[in-house]
């Protein structure tokens, strides 16, 4: 099928290649249909393309390249809902917020991280407890921010 | 927006399988208890409404500098490989 998107141009979607988000979003819970592009080979994150709607998009990137400490447990209900059998691999993703205005600031919401099962191609966003932030700053401030000069002492 | 009184121990039952009962107010604030079956998610709003948000404020981006992830990116990053859909 055509798939038209502001950000990416028209382009070709096997159906197969189409994933489900019964619920939807969070926020956005009348498109339920994505299509996952990769931004570049190179980039650790990819594009989460609305199929439907050509200005819906987001960028979403694998926790595991980014921290170990984040292991989500899925409810037997949430399973039900990507249909995951006990052999099924899901795979997670969390979903990146970018500020124009300093790019290196980007944060991931591992609050409201992304199921997926490749197999059914059936995916939900969790809701996670409020002990995961759902501002993680992606790099460590001391990394994405310049070093300050430092400032003369004031001596007494 | 249905407005019903209800007092401590009374409820309101929405649809066939949903029952809240007011357990007990206690300085300006309520308990209460939902009955609903598991497939129905219960949040507090605000945990709801932070991830919402959050999905609001992401979906604005237009492009990502790739830059930005090259230059801070650890040299070590491993390098994924995911079935591609």
């Amino acid at each position: 099928m055509k798939c038209q998107s502001t950000r990416f141009g028209s382009f070709e979607v096997k159906d197969e290649s189409v994933l489900t988000f019964p619920a939807g979003l969070l926020g956005f819970h009348e498109q339920s249909r994505y299509v996952i592009l990769d931004h570049d080979t190179e980039a650790p994150f990819k594009w989460l393309q609305s199929v439907d709607e050509p200005g819906l998009a987001f960028v979403i990137m694998d926790p595991a390249q980014f921290t170990n400490e984040y292991s989500v447990q899925l409810t037997p209900e949430a399973l039900a809902e990507v249909k995951a059998s006990e052999t099924d691999a899901l795979s997670f993703a969390v979903i990146l917020t970018v500020p124009s205005e300093d790019p290196a600031a980007v944060t991931a919401n591992l609050r409201g991280p992304l199921a997926i099962n490749p197999r059914t191609r059936l995916g939900k966003q969790l809701v996670l407890t409020d002990t995961y932030p759902t501002r993680h700053p992606l790099f460590p401030p001391a990394v994405s921010q310049p070093h300050t000069p430092l400032e003369a002492a004031a001596c007494p | 927006m249905l407005v019903l009184t209800r007092r401590r121990g009374e409820g309101v039952t929405i649809g066939p399988d949903i029952q809240v009962i007011v357990l007990g107010t206690k300085g300006g604030q309520v308990r209460l208890g939902i009955e609903a079956p598991k497939t129905v998610e219960v949040h507090r709003d605000e945990v709801y409404a932070r991830i919402q948000d959050e999905n609001r404020l992401a979906a604005r981006t237009q492009a990502v500098p790739l830059e930005a992830f090259k230059r801070l990116m650890p040299a070590k990053r491993r390098h994924v490989h995911e079935d591609h859909p």
